[in-house]
């Protein structure tokens, strides 16, 4: 009983786990988490979940409106467009394509635009102008101009469009990169460690990148619902994947001439990109406050 | 006549958990043409207090006291807005960095004639106009600021912080209010141009009248150019009494703490002996001790310190602690 | 600029196909026709001469010959970029009075000023939409800051944002123009009237023909612009929506908004004379960035809608393989979404006095 703590034993969590708790706090936020999750699992295990294969042709049942219409069937769920393929099974086969290329393109371009960045922040003089000119070009181009010519130079197809997206999103994530070593580099604890002895590749891997790297993730959000978006606008100018693949732009651009009679095949799509970009903005937003308000306490 | 009678003032934050009293039972009282000083180290409350008194704090802070007059009106019974109208009318803020309290994207005249109140004007619209700016010359002029041409067309930025701070004042003054509350106005500022602006508060005080609660954490500005002094202590009352009995005969630990760390106070110790200070630092919101908040680092707490000391006043020189030094006297 | 004109160079070499063909447009030259644009080109020399001969075909309005309609390149942009900028005209003047100062391209951006107008009539009527509501919307959200009405506009900004474009165009065509029968849903024009192209601006053109059904003809072309317009804007106006929340949000903590309230003026003053003018120098920095978005999103609209703006002509040339035409579409495009750049800086550094001292271009 004598040496009884005045204070209660106060416990600091690590910084990692005080984003999660600040990220907990708000239940929209933990709504988007999951449909984010969700869209991820449907997006790897889709070829065995759908119920049909999503280009074969069921065509004593064209253009089947979707189960909870009178004429509708309940063994085609959400119905079946002008080819008697199943709406639901292409949606699902979709997800892998447009919300799963988008996080494989989102990987890349990271990965690739965070060392590129990083390097180029190391350089000063001649080098780091030219780089910084040729980035300010780049980057007043707007991304899906840039990515329908690269498309237009390489021609359509779905690997292409991945590399053309890629390469839009690199100056983006190059971009931040510099502005936010460069600006921790003007911090007095890389002062510090310099100091100390370190390298400029020390400094980087250790001092620097576990604090941009929320920045980063936060940015990389911003891309991948950018990525979405420029997919399948892709697809449906026609220039993204092949016509029998169920990309979500692409079957919309199939549906406009049914738009009259068969309206679900213009808006289930929409619908889908509509849920995958907003679970993923959500996702994002989520994480900002969540740092932010790690930021304020 | 007491202009301003606050009696156990308290400001709670509220906050998600639950609410930390931020300032706890202070009380304060100003004459008519009195320089008072209010004393406390950074995070003692000072600020709080004279934000409260202005009522400029938002929603987040919650302010109470047993009385709040002002020139006799109770205003605790009244809603926020018509305390923020009598108040306004009558008392005058000045601010810390005088800088950033000037918006960057209007000129100096155009935030000056802002302050002159139409009351005092009189005829159409352009008469009006023409005796605002009229208005807004004659203040800078009654701030020492003679070339007013260059200062009325200039933006903030383009202007030295102590002649913004004269601007303030200025600003300040266009109400011709009964006080002024100086919430430490020359931190920002080299010790000459200080000088300047001490010089102009008290030549403020004593021709037109005006008493000035001048917050400050500078114990020997203070003492110089006030007449009393509260001293508070990480948002609680610890002492209140002239300048001259506050300096040489502090009643309060912590009083006598802050005058001994001063050098001017200290002539008499021997060359080479450590400077007296008080071990440890201010607690954090989250973590205020109970009862009197200089417990943990007071030399004479005991036992009953952990409840929170009533006000003793003794001639005018008010206390609160159980081990008071005034018996060492 | 300069490297803007390097890289369409290049895309000449890029592009598949032989880079005379690409560079020329000429596809049904005999081998003679070849010899003779290779000298013209200079090929057998190295690719810097090369490089400087295009740049002088390009001073010399020789663009190149178009693959499809194997009209000249320039011919084409003329035939296609011509609708009208309402709002900014003068603004776009000023524009190419500093777009000639600071690059030496000087007959290049005469001409694709000239012949932008479809494209710039409805971009900036979008962006002006999009100002419009986003600005004050944003306004209000941060004044409500930690009310509900916050959190409301902050959804619907969510909602707006993630709305893929060209599925809006479809909707708001089915809603507007089919079921409710408001609004048109295509071209810019209905072909009842005819108006004199003067400038190639319409509502100008409209304003400077003498034709006896002057007004009907402008409400007509209003009316076929407006729903393109808006729905062009909706994604821009939420992007507005959330910078005008955080710029205000940040003027309102600062020092002076509250000195400004200690010193006895009420909240509605406060917030109309010092916080709108001080939130405004935040946004307004950020709208030039916002216009390329927003270019990007006409050009998808320009397809929905059938307008006749740069936007649709690029694409009808990519699906086309007109490689010469891509080249001078990208360069046009991009050049006028510069120029307006630096016209949101020029107005920014009117509107902020701490921007008029410092005297670097680009960040």
């Amino acid at each position: 009983m004598a040496r009884d703590k005045i204070y209660q034993e106060e416990d600091f969590p690590s910084p990692l786990i005080q984003l999660w708790h600040n990220f907990r706090q708000s239940p929209v936020v933990m709504i988007g988490f999951g449909c984010f999750i969700f869209l991820s699992i449907l997006a790897v295990f889709s070829p065995i979940i759908s119920p049909y294969s999503p280009i074969e042709n069921h065509l004593d049942k064209l253009l089947l409106p979707p189960a909870w219409d009178n004429k509708g069937d309940i063994s085609f769920l959400l119905g079946t467009d002008n080819l008697g393929r199943d709406m639901l099974s292409r949606l699902m086969q979709g997800t892998t394509l447009t919300f799963g290329l988008s996080f494989i393109v989102v990987i890349i371009s990271l990965i690739v635009g965070v060392i590129i960045g990083s390097l180029s922040a190391l350089t000063t003089g001649l080098k780091s102008s030219f780089l910084n000119h040729f980035l300010d070009l780049i980057l007043s181009i707007p991304s899906l101009l840039l990515a329908i010519v690269i498309v237009a130079i390489l021609g359509p197809g779905l690997s292409n469009t991945l590399w053309a997206i890629v390469m839009v999103l690199i100056p983006q994530f190059i971009h931040i990169t510099r502005n936010a070593v460069e600006e921790e580099f003007k911090k007095d604890y890389v002062l510090a460690s310099r100091l100390d002895g370190a390298n400029s590749f020390r400094i980087l891997s250790y001092s620097i990148f576990p604090n941009i790297i929320e920045k980063l993730i936060g940015q990389a959000t911003l891309a991948q619902s950018a990525a979405i978006l420029d997919i399948a606008t892709l697809g449906f100018l026609g220039l993204g994947a092949p016509i029998p693949m169920p990309e979500w732009g692409a079957m919309l651009a199939n549906g406009i001439d049914l738009f009259y009679i068969a309206p679900w095949t213009v808006y289930l799509p929409g619908l889908a990109i509509l849920f995958s970009v907003v679970a993923t903005n959500l996702l994002g937003e989520g994480i900002r406050h969540a740092l932010k308000l790690r930021k304020e306490n | 006549m007491n202009l301003l009678d606050i009696r156990n003032l308290s400001i709670k934050l509220l906050t998600t958990n639950k609410p930390i009293l931020a300032v706890d039972r202070v009380s304060l009282t100003i004459k008519e043409g009195e320089v008072r000083g209010l004393v406390g180290e950074s995070g003692s409350g000072k600020s709080l207090l004279a934000q409260a008194i202005m009522g400029v704090l938002d929603d987040r802070w919650q302010v109470d006291a047993d009385r709040f007059h002002w020139r006799g009106k109770d205003l605790m019974r009244l809603s926020d807005e018509e305390r923020k109208v009598i108040i306004s009318k009558d008392v005058a803020m000045i601010f810390q960095e005088p800088m950033a309290c000037l918006d960057p994207t209007t000129t100096i005249g155009a935030q000056l004639e802002e302050a002159v109140s139409s009351e005092q004007l009189s005829g159409y619209f352009w008469e009006k106009r023409r005796q605002r700016q009229h208005e807004a010359i004659k203040l800078l002029h009654k701030v020492g600021i003679k070339n007013h041409d260059i200062c009325i067309k200039s933006y903030p930025h383009q202007l030295t912080e102590a002649l913004c701070q004269r601007v303030m004042i200025a600003m300040a003054l266009a109400r011709k209010p009964l006080l002024l509350i100086a919430d430490e106005p020359t931190a920002a500022m080299e010790s000459t141009n200080q000088g300047q602006i001490f010089r102009l508060l008290a030549s403020l005080n004593q021709l037109k009248n005006m008493s000035i609660l001048l917050i400050s954490h500078d114990l020997e500005n203070v003492t110089h150019w006030t007449n009393t002094i509260t001293v508070m202590y990480s948002g609680q009352f610890v002492e209140a009494g002239t300048t001259e009995h506050i300096f040489k005969q502090p009643y309060h630990p912590y009083t006598r703490a802050l005058v001994d760390s001063s050098p001017k106070a200290n002539m008499n110790i021997p060359i080479k002996s450590r400077l007296m200070t008080l071990p440890g630092s201010i607690p954090i919101l989250q973590h205020l001790p109970i009862g009197c908040r200089l417990g943990p680092r007071c030399p004479k707490a005991q036992q009953a310190c952990v409840k929170a000391p009533k006000v003793k006043n003794y001639h005018g020189h008010q206390v609160s602690c159980h081990y008071s030094l005034k018996e060492d006297y | 600029m300069l490297l803007l004109t390097i890289l369409s160079f290049s895309l000449s070499f890029l592009f598949p196909g032989e880079q005379i063909i690409n560079i020329s447009g000429q596809i049904h030259a005999n081998p003679e026709h070849i010899e003779l644009i290779a000298l013209e080109y200079a090929k057998h020399e190295s690719l810097f001469s090369q490089y400087f001969i295009y740049l002088s075909h390009l001073f010399n309005g020789n663009w190149g010959i178009s693959m499809g309609s194997q009209l000249p390149v320039i011919v084409e942009v003329i035939n296609h970029l011509p609708p009208t900028i309402e709002l900014s005209m003068v603004a776009l003047f000023i524009a190419m009075l500093i777009g000639i100062s600071m690059g030496s391209q000087l007959p290049v951006i005469v001409e694709v000023i000239n012949h932008l107008p479809p494209t710039i009539e409805l971009s900036m009527v979008a962006l002006f939409i999009a100002m419009l509501i986003g600005i004050p919307i944003g306004f209000i959200a941060a004044i409500n800051h930690r009310k509900k009405s916050d959190n409301v506009i902050l959804s619907f900004a969510m909602i707006g944002y993630s709305i893929p474009i060209f599925w809006l165009g479809l909707l708001a065509i089915l809603i507007f123009s089919i079921l409710l029968g408001w609004l048109p849903s295509a071209g810019q024009m209905s072909l009842l009237y005819e108006i004199k192209q003067v400038t190639g601006l319409q509502f100008i053109d409209i304003l400077l023909s003498d034709s006896p059904y002057k007004w009907q003809a402008f409400q007509n072309a209003s009316s076929h612009i407006l729903l393109p317009a808006c729905v062009i804007a909706l994604a821009p106006a939420t992007i507005f929506i959330r910078l005008a929340r955080t710029s205000m949000l940040n003027v309102l903590d600062t020092l002076y908004i509250k000195a400004a309230m200690a010193k006895g003026l009420t909240f509605k003053q406060m917030i109309y004379r010092h916080a709108i003018r001080n939130a405004m120098v935040g946004v307004i920095r950020d709208v030039g960035l916002q216009f390329a978005n927003l270019v990007t999103l006409a050009m998808v609209t320009e397809v929905i809608f059938s307008w006749p703006g740069i936007g649709n002509w690029l694409i009808q040339s990519i699906y086309q393989r007109d490689y010469t035409a891509i080249q001078g579409g990208l360069l046009a495009l991009s050049c006028f979404i510069f120029i307006v750049h630096i016209l949101t800086d020029f107005i920014y550094a009117t509107l902020n006095p701490l921007a008029r001292e410092t005297r670097n271009g680009t960040r």
